[in-house]
C-alpha cells in the first residue's frame, strides 16, 4: 500500500463522503478520529505478529494482551513468534511469516537499524509493517506504535525539578543506549535538566536495562554522593527492585516530608511499581501503555489490510499521529501515575493479574 | 624461553619483582590491584574509605562464588558454562515453589525456610546432569555446558513465564541483605569459601587431585585417584556454589529478573584467567581467581565514581583487562596458555 501524502490527501477527499457507506467489519469504537479511508482492495487476512522478548514484565503483559484483543478487534492472528531480542531471529520469523501468507505483519525491532533490508522485502510485496515500541530508522512503515519516550524524559525531569526546588542532585538510572527509547528518554531529561533546572546536578548510570549494574552504579553513587535526592529510573520492570533494596540498606525510604526522603520516579508502570507507590516509596511513574500499544497495534494491522489510510494529526484517542520520513507515527499518551491516581482501573497495571 | 628477552625490556625493578613472585603465581595482579587503588584514590577522594570499598566487595561477592566455582572445574580441567545460567534459574525455582500462585509460584506452598536449600538442589542438580553428561556419555564439557547454558535459561523462561518475581520470603533475602559485625553477611559467606577452597586445594588430597587431573588425567587415574568421581563431585559443588551465588544476588537486588546472571560467565572467566587460572587445566590457585574478582570490581568501581561516559565504558573497560593481563603476564614470567 502506497502511502504518498499527495495520494493520501486526495484518497481521503475523494472517500470522505463515502466513508460512511462502507462497511467496514466493526472496529469497537476504537475508530481513529484520522479518518480511515477504505479503498476497494482485499479485506481480511491474516495478521503476523513477533513479540520482540519474553523476559521482560512490559513485554510480557504485551505479549499477553496481543491474543486477547484481537479477539476483540476480530483480527484473524498467526501464531505469534518470539525473536528474543535478536534481529536475526526477527528476520528469520518475517521470512517465516510471508511464507505463510501474513498480509499485513507486527513487529517491534528492538535493533532500528538492521532491519531496513527487511521492510524493504516487505515492501516490495506489498506487506504493510506496524512497528510497536520502537522506530525504524529506514523502511517503509504504515505505522509506528510508540509511546512519545521524548515526553516520558521531560515529564520526569519537571517532576523531580519541582520536587527538589531547581536544586540538588539527581541519579538518572539509563536504559541501553542502543535502543532508541533508552535513548529519547536520557536526552529529553537531560536537556529539560539543563533547560529549566541549571541547579540540578544530573548523574547518569548507563545500566544497560540490567538490575546488577543499576544497584552497583546506585550503591556506588549514593556513597559518593550521599546528597542525592532524587532518581529517575528508565524502566521500573529491572530498576525497581534492585534500586528499594539500595535505598533500604541505606536507610533512605521514609516519607516525603523527611529531609532523607529520596524522590523516585519511574518508567514502566507495571503492578509492582503501583504497588511501592502505594506504600510510600516511589512517588510516581509514567504508565507506558501496554495494552493500548497490543490494541493499536493490531487496530493498525488491520486497517492496512482493509486499505484504509491515515493522516499526520490528533486523533480520538488522545494520541497525535506524526508524520516519519518512511512512514507516520501514532504517538499514545502516558499518564503520570502519583499517590493519588494510582488507583485508577483504566491504568493497565491495574488491570493484570 | 622467549620470557628471558623480554624481561629486561620490563625496567629493573619489575626483575627484583619478579624474583620475589615468582614463587607466588597466584600473586602476580597484586601490582595491579596497588595500581589501580592508586589512581582509584586520585579519581576520587570517596574511593579509598571503607565505605566504598565494602561496597566493592559486596557488588562482587556473587560474581566471585561464579567464578571460584568456574575456577575449581577449569582447574580439574573441565569446563562449565552453565553457571550463570544456574545464577538465575535455581533461585527462581527454590522461590517458586515456596511462594503462592498470586505471586507468581507454583502453588505448592513449600514454607519459607526451605527456599534456600531447595535452590541450592537445584544447582547441585545441574550440576549433577551436567556430569552425567560428559562423563558417562563421554561428550565435550564444552559443548555440553553451552547447551545446558541455554537450557537452564531456558527452564527459567518458561517457568517463570519471562517474569520478574517480586514477592519473595524474607529468609531468601536475608544472606544478600544482612550484616554481620559491620561487614554484609555476603562478604563472610564468600570470603569463608574461598578461604575452605584455598585449604583444600592447597593440603588436601582430594583439592591436590584436582590439579592432578586437569593436568593429567590419565596419569592421575594411574595413581590410583578415582577421576570420574572427583570430577563428577568438582561439577555438583560448581552447580551449588552457583546457586549460592543466586541467593545473595536475589538478596542485594531484591528480586529475581527474568536475566539474572545472562553475561556473567564472560566476566567469570575473564576474572579467572587474567588471575592466573589455565584454560587448559591443572594450573591456577583459587587466590589468584581472587585476585582476578578485585581488579574487576576495582576496575568498574573507579569507572563509576569517574562517570565514564556509558559509550565509552566498555572500550575502557575491555582495555583495562587487556593491560591487567599483560602486566600479570610480565610479573608472573610465565607464557599464558
Amino acid at each position: 500500500m502506497k502511502l504518498g501524502t499527495a495520494a493520501t490527501g486526495a484518497a481521503l477527499l475523494a472517500l470522505a463522503l463515502t466513508v460512511s457507506a462502507c462497511g467496514s467489519s466493526e472496529t469497537t469504537g476504537a475508530d481513529s478520529s484520522a479518518k480511515p479511508a477504505a479503498d476497494a482492495g482485499a479485506k481480511g487476512g491474516k495478521v503476523g505478529i513477533d513479540f520482540p522478548r519474553a523476559d521482560s514484565d512490559f513485554w510480557n503483559s504485551y505479549n499477553k494482551y496481543v491474543p486477547q484483543l484481537a479477539g476483540e478487534l476480530g483480527v484473524e492472528l498467526m501464531p505469534p513468534t518470539n525473536s528474543q531480542n535478536d534481529v536475526a531471529k526477527l528476520v528469520a520469523n518475517t521470512q517465516a511469516m510471508m511464507g505463510q501468507g501474513a498480509k499485513a505483519i507486527v513487529m517491534a525491532p528492538q535493533d532500528t537499524g538492521a532491519i531496513a533490508s527487511t521492510l524493504q522485502t516487505l515492501e516490495n510485496k506489498n506487506i504493510p509493517v506496524v512497528s510497536v515500541d520502537t522506530r525504524p530508522d529506514k523502511g517503509k512503515i504504515f505505522m509506528v506504535v510508540r509511546a512519545d519516550n521524548k515526553a516520558y524524559g521531560t515529564r520526569a525531569c519537571e517532576f523531580l525539578g519541582e520536587k527538589l526546588g531547581g536544586k540538588g542532585k539527581i541519579v538518572q538510572l539509563m536504559g541501553a543506549l542502543s535502543s532508541i527509547n533508552g535513548r529519547d528518554r536520557a536526552e529529553a531529561f537531560g536537556a529539560c535538566m539543563k533547560e529549566k533546572f541549571p541547579g540540578i546536578t544530573v548523574f547518569d548510570e548507563p545500566t544497560e536495562w540490567d538490575g546488577t549494574k543499576a544497584a552497583s552504579m546506585l550503591q556506588t553513587r549514593l556513597q559518593q554522593h550521599p546528597d542525592v535526592k532524587g532518581i529517575y529510573m528508565h524502566a521500573g520492570g529491572v530498576h525497581l527492585a534492585p534500586t528499594l533494596q539500595v535505598l533500604k540498606a541505606k536507610g533512605l525510604i521514609a516519607p516525603p516530608e523527611d529531609p532523607k526522603h529520596v524522590f523516585v520516579i519511574s518508567n514502566d508502570g507495571i503492578p509492582q511499581e503501583f504497588e511501592a507507590i502505594r506504600k510510600g516509596e516511589i512517588d510516581a511513574t509514567l504508565s507506558q501503555p501496554a495494552d493500548l500499544y497490543a490494541k493499536y497495534a493490531l487496530f493498525y494491522a488491520k486497517a492496512a489490510i482493509e486499505g484504509k489510510t491515515f493522516q499526520p494529526g490528533p486523533t480520538d484517542h488522545d494520541s497525535t499521529i506524526i508524520q516519519l520520513p518512511n512512514g507516520l507515527e501514532d504517538q499514545l499518551p502516558a499518564p503520570l501515575v502519583t499517590k493519588e491516581n494510582v488507583d485508577d482501573k483504566s491504568l493497565w497495571g491495574n488491570q493484570v493479574k | 624461553m622467549a620470557t628471558t628477552k623480554t624481561t629486561p625490556v620490563a625496567t629493573l625493578p619489575a626483575q627484583g619483582r619478579r624474583f620475589q613472585l615468582g614463587r607466588f603465581r597466584d600473586l602476580t595482579l597484586v601490582p595491579v590491584i596497588i595500581v589501580l587503588l592508586i589512581v582509584g584514590s586520585f579519581v576520587d577522594p570517596v574511593f579509598l574509605t571503607a565505605g566504598n570499598l565494602t561496597n566493592v566487595l559486596q557488588q562482587q561477592s556473587a560474581l566471585a562464588l561464579v567464578v571460584l566455582a568456574e575456577a575449581l572445574i577449569l582447574i580439574a580441567g573441565k569446563f562449565d558454562l552453565s553457571l550463570e545460567s544456574t545464577v538465575g534459574m535455581a533461585p527462581a525455582v527454590g522461590v517458586m515453589l515456596v511462594i503462592p500462585v498470586a505471586a507468581g509460584g507454583f502453588g505448592l506452598e513449600l514454607p519459607g525456610i526451605l527456599a534456600i536449600p531447595l535452590c541450592l538442589l537445584v544447582g547441585g542438580l545441574v550440576g549433577a546432569f551436567n556430569g552425567f553428561l560428559i562423563m558417562r556419555f563421554q561428550l565435550s564439557a564444552f559443548i555440553v555446558t553451552l547447551a545446558m547454558m541455554i537450557v537452564v535459561h531456558g527452564l527459567q523462561l518458561g517457568l517463570t513465564q519471562g517474569k520478574s518475581l517480586f514477592e519473595l520470603p524474607e529468609s531468601f533475602l536475608y544472606l544478600g541483605s544482612a550484616t554481620w559485625l559491620g561487614l554484609p553477611a555476603a562478604i563472610w559467606i564468600t570470603g569463608l569459601l574461598f578461604a575452605a577452597a584455598i585449604v583444600a586445594l592447597g593440603y588436601f588430597r582430594a583439592g591436590r587431585s584436582l590439579y592432578a587431573i586437569g593436568g593429567n588425567a590419565d596419569a592421575a587415574r594411574a595413581a590410583g585417584i578415582r577421576v570420574e568421581r572427583v570430577l563428577w563431585i568438582v561439577f555438583i559443588i560448581g552447580g551449588v556454589i552457583a546457586a549460592l551465588a543466586g541467593v545473595l544476588e536475589t538478596g542485594r537486588l531484591g528480586g529475581i529478573s527474568a536475566n539474572q546472571g545472562v553475561g556473567w560467565i564472560f566476566m567469570a572467566f575473564a576474572a579467572a584467567v587474567i588471575g592466573g587460572v589455565s584454560m587448559d587445566g591443572g594450573k591456577g590457585t583459587i587466590l589468584g581467581a581472587l585476585t582476578g574478582v578485585l581488579v574487576i570490581g576495582l576496575v568498574e568501581n573507579i569507572l563509576t565514581l569517574k562517570g565514564v561516559p556509558g559509550e565509552w565504558k566498555q572500550l575502557v573497560y575491555g582495555s583495562i583487562i587487556l593491560v591487567a593481563l599483560m602486566i600479570s603476564r610480565l610479573a608472573g614470567g610465565k607464557a599464558q596458555d
